[in-house]
């Protein structure tokens, strides 16, 4: 059985001590699982179709054309308008739509134009609707997905990278610091904004939108992992110097063992406070991005396309640019009291006139 | 230079540094200034180019003139502009890009600045008549058509001068030809057009000289009555170093503004002035416009800043064409334009249509097929972008050829969106079955999927609508948003798959068709001799045959419309081959805007009929005028509160 030794355990829980952080943090963790089961909140397909005695779960199977319900189209069934219709029948088939019965790229505007309209519980656009008539609400949340998503996996592969390099460079010190060095300082140099354009212009669009993201976040990467390198390598530094690995060496343990059981494990402190401030700097960065129109192809959803929608249209839609700038404040200040509580209970000296 | 070293000569003292100080400080001024320094005189080379090309270039005596020629000098056309135009006032615009040079060709010169000082101000031999479309004398007095069809005999207005005072000659358009050829000002698209087009300039006397175009096409005359002088005197320094001697040289104009030195703010502002004692000014076709005194623009780069200022009252008009702007951001019920100090105009104009519409590669797997393309017409939803996102101000175009009149096809009407009709063309092309997120796949598992692409920012909102529409029709548009550039690259490169696009129509008699159609503008070799497709045939890049059309049929007819010399016969050839290209099913035409609306501060008035049918922005014509008193009284009534009538008015004498 996997035990906490007792110095991580009270960090754990001092950090459910400081409030704010903690519940920050089951914040996040509960719009993680809402997120990850979106389909089913947020959604132009129905939770449940009861037709002619059947019941239908079209939320995560393939698509059922119109004629699968009696309708005469072979394109996607309206749900919407299923029910609508089923209501009108009575004759005991009905539908269970989600809460939000929209997807984040259908133009649904009742009817009207595609325009910007104002948030309406009758319409069951709860934000409103984007300037072609998109539901805000939606694309906000998928937005948000994606961009969580995005931060995650981001701060995922720079920690690999820089830690390994990192560390490297720290452990093994002498030429190979100062190459890998030399190489970090020229690398970081490349500015990364005008990377990110010149690649993505040459990316064909014929690749599918998800592979698209992919490179994306392959080539932010690419840049981002070298500020990680330096506090590993200073850290490696500290702690390859300190008794504890000169008697583990003098033990005969491998290299490997040393990294991986003594270094790592000390060092964990550095790491788990930088990570929340990885992934604001990722949410930013891709949300940036799309504000430019250099990130997420179109017609994805993004905070930062809302964003640039909203600025555009501040005096006529104002709920586009309130709700996606209220979502991003909340999310960035979340991630950020997190990082501040895990800061705070990781830091040897209780007392700190750092608080 | 001597300055600084006499100035360093004092301090001795400090040696080795102050050298070291004099030597950098050279080096500078050095690369700033050796520009203006070695003199160029190109006389000689033009003169030695003339003789050269003695067969393009002649020089004859006025009594060589035919006598035979019935000189025309569009006489009895309305006078356009209003007399009740006031001069005087400065007008503010907004730029959202300081102009990169103001020399109007070569690198970077085709900014939105260039038709400021150059497209919609610089004098031409002739104009077109705004309402009638006949010509109206501009620097040429009278003109006249000779017997071969071809040449056009000029006689220049002795009074017509460029803004420097030195009098238009033959002379300048002599120079012109040079100038456009000549591989220094690195256009090559002058560099083609000018070799080609014309195929000889003839001087009787200073004001007297014809020009000689390749064909005789019904609207000859206007090919070379179009051409604006180039002056001599001023490009006399035009060498190797054109594109940086040139750069920020303001040129002498024959047109009613120049650029006021003294005004350039580089990257802030930059103001044009009224030419003074313009030579045109008491002219009929001119005198009541280009009104105001002085335009001053100013720099603002994002649109809605630009909108915001507008409504501040510092610029003093705004393109009000965007639906959004029309009805949300400036509706009639703003408190502004109820109070009538803003007033909204909308003109409905006639002119040659932009084709905005779907440019499909037909030399891309699976868009080769005519079924794929001629489906993807009929899930293309056009209808409801114009009904629902442009809220039906917008006109479905029919062809790619658009507003030219009787040239344009009477009865050819573009295909609607209909998913049934969609959904039998792509089974006939295999597309049977619809996968698990409803797109169409063929029997091999391939998907219906194309590449959209467009480099029109603006166009963004219309693919996403036209993506889900398709969708039920089971096509899968990729939407690919490029900038302006990176767009046209990709098409020039015929790189695209599907491209929206459009080209600028020109105020022309005619439509053309050798660019977009003829087989040479889509392969090297597209047939072999005995007319079959050649197997090996390479694209041709840098073309504008953005569909890589090929036939033989269409080649056939261009050659024949390309010849023709007699307007019925070029009328039915372009009938003929507008029917084909719909036939083809390679270009979904799109929208075209009928008209054009501004909103504009209270003292910017236009004449009653607003501006002349054939238009193509509110600004364009200058007839519009500045009234400073009623500027004056309306900032002063705005303050106190006071109120006048709301003016919103729609001229539609032209609307069809």
């Amino acid at each position: 059985m996997f035990r906490f030794n007792p110095q991580t355990l009270k960090k754990l829980r001092r950090f459910r001590q400081i409030k704010r952080g903690y519940y920050s943090f089951l914040f996040l963790l509960v719009l993680l699982v809402v997120l990850a089961f979106g389909e089913l909140l947020v959604n132009s397909r129905a939770l449940l179709v009861s037709y002619q005695g059947e019941y239908f779960l079209p939320t995560y199977t393939a698509f059922h054309p119109g004629t699968d319900f009696g309708l005469n189209y072979s394109y996607e069934v309206n749900y919407r308008e299923l029910k609508k219709l089923f209501a009108e029948q009575r004759s005991g088939n009905w539908v269970l739509m989600p809460i939000v019965p929209y997807n984040p790229y259908e133009n649904n505007s009742n009817g009207g134009l595609f325009k910007p309209n104002p948030p309406s519980l009758e319409n069951q656009h709860y934000l409103g609707t984007d300037t072609t008539s998109r539901d805000i609400l939606s694309r906000l949340f998928y937005g948000t997905r994606i961009a969580l998503v995005f931060s995650i996996v981001f701060t995922v592969w720079v920690y690999l990278i820089g830690i390994s390099v990192g560390c490297a460079m720290g452990y093994f010190g002498g030429v190979f610091d100062l190459i890998f060095q030399r190489i970090i300082e020229i690398w970081s140099n490349i500015p990364f904004l005008y990377m990110v354009i010149i690649v993505f212009s040459v990316i064909p669009a014929s690749l599918a939108i998800p592979s698209r993201i992919g490179i994306l976040l392959f080539i932010m990467v690419l840049f981002s992992w070298t500020g990680m390198t330096y506090n590993m390598r200073t850290e490696t530094y500290k702690e390859k110097s300190r008794d504890y690995i000169a008697a583990a060496r003098i033990i005969g343990a491998s290299d490997t063992r040393i990294i991986f059981r003594h270094i790592l494990p000390n060092v964990l402190a550095t790491l788990v406070t930088l990570m929340p401030f990885i992934v604001v700097s990722a949410i930013s960065a891709i949300t940036a991005l799309d504000f430019l129109g250099f990130g997420l192809p179109p017609p994805t959803p993004s905070l930062g396309e809302l964003l640039k929608q909203g600025t555009a249209t501040l005096r006529t839609a104002p709920w586009i640019v309130a709700s996606a700038f209220s979502a991003l404040v909340v999310l960035l200040t979340v991630v950020t009291f997190i990082g501040e509580a895990i800061r705070e209970s990781f830091d040897p000296k209780k007392f700190t006139v750092y608080r | 230079m001597a300055l600084i070293f006499s100035k360093h000569y004092r301090l001795k003292g400090l040696l080795s540094t102050a050298a070291l100080l004099i030597l950098t400080a050279c080096g500078g001024e050095d690369a700033n200034a050796p520009l203006s320094e070695d003199v160029i005189d190109n006389t000689e080379e033009v003169q030695a180019y003339y003789a050269a090309n003695s067969g393009f270039f002649a020089f004859k005596t006025i009594e060589d003139l035919p006598d035979d020629l019935s000189w025309q000098s569009g006489e009895g056309m309305p006078e356009m502009g209003s007399p009740n135009a006031k001069k005087g006032g400065t007008e503010y615009r907004a730029l959202q890009d300081f102009p990169r040079t103001l020399r109007t060709l070569g690198p970077d010169s085709n900014g939105g600045f260039r038709s400021e000082i150059w497209d919609d101000v610089a004098m031409r031999l002739a104009f077109r008549h705004q309402d009638e479309f006949d010509l109206v004398p501009g620097l040429a007095r009278e003109w006249a058509l000779g017997s071969d069809g071809r040449t056009t005999y000029l006689r220049l207005d002795p009074e017509a001068r460029f803004s420097d005072g030195e009098p238009v000659t033959a002379d300048d358009y002599f120079f012109m030809f040079w100038f456009y050829r000549s591989p220094y000002i690195t256009a090559p698209w002058y560099n083609n057009y000018y070799s080609t087009m014309y195929t000889n300039i003839t001087r009787y006397d200073d004001l007297t000289f014809s020009i000689t175009t390749t064909s005789g096409k019904p609207d000859a005359d206007s090919k070379v009555l179009e051409l604006v002088p180039i002056a001599e005197h001023f490009y006399k320094e035009v060498g190797p170093d054109f594109v940086e001697r040139y750069q920020w040289r303001v040129a002498p104009t024959t047109g009613a503004y120049l650029v006021e030195s003294s005004s350039i703010k580089k990257g802030r502002s930059i103001a044009l002035n009224r030419v003074k004692d313009w030579w045109a000014k008491d002219k009929k076709h001119y005198r009541y416009r280009y009104n105001t005194d002085r335009i001053q623009f100013t720099v603002i780069r994002d649109t809605e800043k630009i909108f915001e200022a507008f409504r501040r009252g510092d610029l003093d008009q705004s393109s009000l064409n965007l639906a959004e702007y029309w009805y949300e951001k400036l509706p009639n019920d703003n408190a502004d334009v109820q109070a009538g100090y803003i007033h909204k105009s909308v003109f409905y104009n006639q002119r040659p249509r932009p084709n905005i519409g779907l440019w499909m590669n037909t030399s891309r797997h699976l868009l080769d097929n005519k079924d794929v393309r001629l489906g993807i017409h009929y899930a293309t939803n056009w209808q409801l972008v114009i009904d629902q996102f442009f809220r039906g101000d917008y006109t479905r175009l029919k062809t790619a050829e658009d507003g030219f009149g009787e040239f344009s096809h009477p009865t050819l009407v573009a295909r609607q969106y209909n998913v049934e009709k969609a959904l039998e063309h792509f089974a006939k092309a295999g597309f049977t079955e619809r996968g698990a997120d409803g797109i169409l796949v063929n029997g091999s598992g391939e998907r219906l999927a194309f590449t959209v692409s467009t480099g029109y920012q603006t166009m963004k909102d219309v693919l996403t609508i036209l993506k889900e529409e398709a969708a039920k029709a089971g096509v899968d548009f990729r939407v690919e948003m490029l900038d302006g550039t990176a767009g046209w690259k990709k098409v020039q490169e015929k790189q695209h798959e599907i491209h929206l696009a459009g080209f600028g129509a020109f105020l022309e008699m005619y439509p053309r068709f050798w660019e977009h159609f003829a087989s040479v503008n889509a392969y090297d070799v597209a047939f072999l001799d005995d007319g079959s497709v050649n197997p090996q045939r390479k694209l041709k890049t840098q073309t504008n045959n953005l569909e890589v059309y090929a036939s033989a049929e269409m080649d056939e007819l261009i050659n024949r419309y390309r010849a023709s010399e007699d307007k019925t016969q070029m009328t039915e050839l372009a009938h003929k081959m507008q029917e084909l290209h719909h036939q083809s099913g390679s270009y979904v035409p799109g929208f075209y805007q009928g008209f054009f609306r501004v909103g504009h501060w209270r003292w910017v008035k236009y004449p009653e009929f607003f501006t002349h049918k054939h238009a193509n922005g509110a600004g364009q014509l200058y007839v519009h005028w500045i009234d400073s008193d009623l500027k004056k009284a309306t900032l002063q009534a705005r303050k106190e509160g006071e109120t006048f009538e709301p003016a919103i008015r729609v001229y539609d004498q032209w609307k069809n």
